[in-house]
């Protein structure tokens, strides 16, 4: 085997989009992973590219960059997975101005925001509760099915040169004078001058086997499943207090519906949002209350039957930011990692900041806010 | 009384005994195909005859989904084959 | 209270036992009437018959101290307190129960191997057929070829043909295997007189019956039989065809694990890979409080479903299990374990698949997409070649193809099936679906 140039722990969206990146410029690449691909969080994700639920800040600009880069990753490597500018529907249920309030400082930063009364909204989603009279359009929220879109990228990463190890778990990454020079596997020693750690929502586990440390933790999210209904909904429509809610580090239970349909005709409905370690046990309540949220959006769904539910573990950073850089302790390890609830939106952009930092090229953007060295100076 | 219950499936007329499941009344009456996949829009039957694999899946009084080898028939039940 | 879950043989017995000690028993089931899967009369039908169906429903309908309640579907299931809840579905409203024990008896359902025309109307399953039959007075079709492997077909071969269809059976296995079991037999000398039983009514009947074979294709009323090998790969294909408007085609059972699956209920494999509960001596799962019994601790048929039954129900009303019972159950499982070996179900099937070959048949996803999965898109089990397919995720969640999944998956990848896929793949968080709104309605406070 060929010595890569840099290895790339971590084949979901997040580390499939890097080895992509940096395969694209030049850099042979060697992905590990200690599953098959998307057996992480990528394979619980839903699928969302939103700019929508951004406020204005870093995390926005990288959003908007993303949301374009999953449009020119689809003409690189095929139209395969599924992806759509299906557009996103806020409404407010009670009181419009936060929303409305948001909508313009986000129109200011370059988001297609359009705010819409009643009759327009009625036209946009004709199933939606008729108490809803406004609401703000977003055109640029798009959608993939993230698990095929990972697994089209590492196939055209091989194609290109690079190589796929699966089934090999990372149990120590090798430094030398605080200077990464590989890692330790089940399945043996790889050696390369860069290594980027996108393990999600295990990334500290990585950081730790490097000598360093990166406060990620998970944040556990469940999703229903319906059985395969006629289209009742024909954007992404969520509640604004998700915005909220997103943006929130309260350890309790929260709640608030994201509702869409899919190609294969079953809706989905999103995102329950607490913080409970790995617990993966089921609270049917979590379940009841998405329903109840979801038909308060679209009364048709009340005859919609669920079929299944399921959670995952999004990996979230104390600011609620992504960790993207290097780090602040060990040269040549990079992280990618902490996208939390928007992994796979944000994946190509933070492929291509890495790959740019990687690279010592100027980026789309300063990427400062996300560097892993902020957490060691909130200690300090 | 007579044990016999008329319902109607794709809006023809159809009599069964009164107990039976939707499926066993229509295949006693020579209609095996109960729909058409969504995809490959191909005929379908009962398969599993007790509830596990959706095979037999009917719209009833306008509720989609329902499994036709489970549910008894009743009087002027409608059941149609489509979404 | 204790609550049971399924009024099948297992189910009825553990209320009869744990009547008998003085305790109130509630029993739960989705069907209308009580029985199971085996004994659902509502026609009398014809088979070999102990008459011990009638005590046990007998006991169900009129000891006052048992509960039956019907057409009620238990949807999931929560821990409460020291005791557990159940929401069951009941006529589209949704109702709960608790109890602090519960004892479960879930059944089981047919295992099906995919085949050429397999999704054809007229291709079902021997319970299906026999469920038409018995539950429903319906002859599945005129002339209907009984195939697959195990003793289940011989009951359900021999009803239809009584009741005027044209029958065949092809047995995949020879009988020859069960010299491989001696000593189960000579501990179940009770099953001599069915044996008997059946043989005599299959020549009376005329039902023609082929052993080694297997129906490999079914197209335009007519099946394609191949000689196939212990393992079901092909020996000669397509050596004859028989016409049939209907198909029953099974190859023993699958455990319905959902429900236990729900509550924490430790799993694991059984010789022949089939997920089933782990339990103790008493049928105690190793959650606090739970018992199961029947075809959820392993295939082994109405006695062996019967003595667990009791024993688990005797456990749950606090009493002492006679060594007696412990012995009957011993042989049973020795004989439970002999099906096992004179019936296998080897992935030799594989061979009969064609690339467009339907394998999940709710989501319509081809034998050549599953493969193409792995061969291009890097799925190395079930779950990740779910993802990118879909198999596995339409209205049945997999309880028809996830483990032919898991198996073509692993004849890509040449790599054996892990435990742990196994018992995976048996994971569901919902045993039955429910409206949104029905769920929603029911949150608490
Ligand atoms: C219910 C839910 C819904 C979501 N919906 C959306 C959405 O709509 N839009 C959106 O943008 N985001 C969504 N997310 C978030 C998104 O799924 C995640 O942010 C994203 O998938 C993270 O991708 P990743 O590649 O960083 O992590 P992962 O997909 O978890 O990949 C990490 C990989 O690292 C591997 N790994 C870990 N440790 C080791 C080791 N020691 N050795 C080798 N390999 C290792 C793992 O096996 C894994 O494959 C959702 C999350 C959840 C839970
Ligand atoms: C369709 C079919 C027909 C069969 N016919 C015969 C036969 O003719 N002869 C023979 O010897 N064997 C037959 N068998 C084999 C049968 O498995 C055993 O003989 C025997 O019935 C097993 O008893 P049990 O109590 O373990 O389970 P079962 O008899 O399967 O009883 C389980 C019961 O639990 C109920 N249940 C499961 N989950 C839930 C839930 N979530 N909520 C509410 N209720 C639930 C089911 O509806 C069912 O009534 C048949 C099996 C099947 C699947
Ligand atoms: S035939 Fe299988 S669910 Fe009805």
């Amino acid at each position: 085997m060929k010595s890569p140039d840099a290895i790339v722990i971590g084949a979901g969206i997040v580390g499939a989009s890097c080895a992509l990146s940096l395969t694209n410029a030049g850099l042979n690449v060697l992905i590990i992973d200690r599953g098959s691909v998307s057996s992480g969080t990528t394979g619980a994700g839903e699928g969302n590219i939103l700019v929508s639920d951004k406020e204005p800040g870093p995390e926005l600009t990288l959003a908007l960059r993303s949301r374009d880069l999953w449009f020119e990753m689809q003409e690189d490597v095929g139209d395969y997975f599924e992806l759509e500018a299906k557009g996103g529907v806020v409404v407010a249920r009670h009181d419009d101005s936060a929303l409305l309030n948001l909508a313009y400082h986000q129109r200011e930063h370059g988001v297609d925001a359009r705010v819409v009364g009643q009759a327009e909204l009625h036209n946009l989603e004709p199933y939606l509760h008729p108490e809803f009279h406004s609401g703000v359009f977003y055109p640029q929220d798009a959608q993939c099915q993230p698990m095929l879109a990972a697994a089209h990228l590492i196939r055209t990463v091989i194609s290109r040169g690079g190589q796929f190890v699966s089934q090999a778990k990372v149990t120590e990454v090798l430094v030398k004078d605080s200077q990464v020079y590989g890692i330790q596997t089940s399945k043996g020693k790889f050696l390369a001058p860069v290594v980027v750690n996108a393990t999600g929502t295990w990334a500290g586990e990585i950081a730790r086997m490097a000598g360093s440390d990166l406060p990620i933790a998970p944040r556990r999210g469940f999703i229903l499943v319906t059985e395969p209904a006629p289209q009742y909904i024909f954007h992404k429509v969520y509640d604004s207090d998700y915005v909220v809610n997103v943006a929130s580090s309260d350890a309790d239970l929260q709640t608030s519906t994201v509702v869409e349909g899919t190609r294969s005709g079953t809706i989905l409905i999103g995102a329950s949002r607490e913080r409970v370690g790995f617990d993966g046990s089921k609270n049917i309540e979590i379940l009841r209350k998405l329903a109840a949220q979801a038909t308060s959006l679209f009364p048709v769904l009340r005859d919609v039957q669920l079929l299944r539910a399921y959670h995952g573990f999004r990996p979230y950073a104390p600011d609620h930011l992504p960790v993207v850089g290097e780090d602040a302790q060990v040269k040549g390890l990079w992280h990618s990692a902490g996208h939390e609830g928007a992994g796979i939106g944000l994946a190509p952009g933070s492929a291509a900041l890495i790959t740019d930092e990687i690279l010592g090229r100027p980026s789309f953007m300063d990427a400062s806010a996300f560097s892993p060295a902020r957490f060691a100076m909130a200690k300090v | 009384m007579s044990n016999d219950i008329s319902f109607f499936f794709n809006g023809e007329k159809f009599t069964g005994t009164k107990g039976q499941s939707i499926a066993a009344a229509l295949i006693a009456n020579g209609q095996r195909e109960l729909r058409r996949t969504r995809f490959g829009e191909e005929p379908r039957s009962i398969f599993c005859g007790i509830g596990i694999c959706f095979d037999c899946v009917v719209t009833i009084d306008g509720v989609a989904n329902q499994r036709a080898c489970l549910i008894e028939i009743s009087s002027d039940m409608k059941v149609e084959s489509s979404l | 209270m204790i609550i049971v879950v399924g009024a099948g043989p297992a189910g009825l017995a553990a209320a009869k036992s744990a009547a008998s000690k003085g305790c109130h028993v509630t029993v739960i089931d989705s069907q209308a009437r009580g029985g199971g899967q085996y004994w659902r009369h509502q026609t009398e039908v014809y088979g070999y018959k102990s008459n011990r169906s009638a005590d046990y429903l007998n006991e169900l309908q009129q000891n006052k101290l048992i509960t039956h309640i019907t057409g009620a579907q238990v949807w999931s299931a929560e821990k409460l307190g020291d005791g557990y809840q159940l929401n069951y579905l009941q006529g589209g409203v949704e109702k709960k129960i608790s109890a602090q024990k519960i004892i479960l008896t879930t059944g089981a359902y047919d295992r099906t191997l995919p085949f050429p025309g397999w999704t054809t109307s007229g291709v079902m399953t021997p319970g299906g057929a026999q469920s038409l039959l018995k539950g429903h007075g319906v002859v599945a079709g005129k002339t209907i070829v009984v195939s697959g492997t195990g003793p289940f077909l011989l009951p359900v071969a021999t009803a239809l043909a009584t009741n005027g269809a044209r029958v065949e059976i092809i047995e995949a296995q020879s009988p020859l295997r069960w010299a491989l079991s001696p000593l189960a037999l000579l501990l179940n000398p009770g099953k001599f007189p069915e044996l008997i039983h059946y043989a005599s009514a299959i020549l009376r009947l005329k039902i023609k019956v082929s052993f080694g074979s297997a129906v490999t294709g079914y197209n335009d009323g007519e099946v394609d039989i191949s000689k196939v090998r212990s393992n079901l790969s092909i020996r000669k294909k397509n050596v004859r065809s028989a016409p049939a408007d209907v198909v029953a085609t099974g190859w023993g059972f699958l455990p319905d694990v959902t429900l236990g699956g729900i509550l924490g209920c430790a799993q694991t494999l059984d010789r022949d890979e089939t997920v089933i509960f782990a339990v103790d001596r008493e049928q105690r799962a190793n959650v606090q409080n739970i018992w199961i019994a029947g075809e959820a601790t392993g295939i082994g048929g109405a006695d062996l479903a019967l003595v667990e039954g009791a024993i688990a129900g005797l456990s749950a009303a606090g009493s002492k299990i006679s060594v007696a019972l412990i012995w009957k159950r011993f042989t049973k499982r020795l004989f439970a374990r002999a099906l096992q070996r004179s019936y296998p179900v080897g992935a030799g099937w594989q061979e009969w698949l064609a690339d467009e070959t339907v394998i999940c048949r709710c989501e319509e996803v081809s034998c050549q997409e599953i493969i193409e999965s792995v061969q291009e898109l890097g799925a190395e089990d079930a779950r990740t070649s779910k993802l990118f397919t879909r198999a596995g995720m339409g209205l049945c969640q997999g309880r028809v193809c996830s483990r032919n999944v898991s198996d073509i998956v692993a004849g890509t990848t040449k790599c054996a099936v892990s435990r742990n896929e196994r018992l995976a793949a048996s994971n569901r968080p919902i045993a039955a679906p429910i409206s949104l709104g029905v769920l929603g309605d029911g949150i608490a406070g």
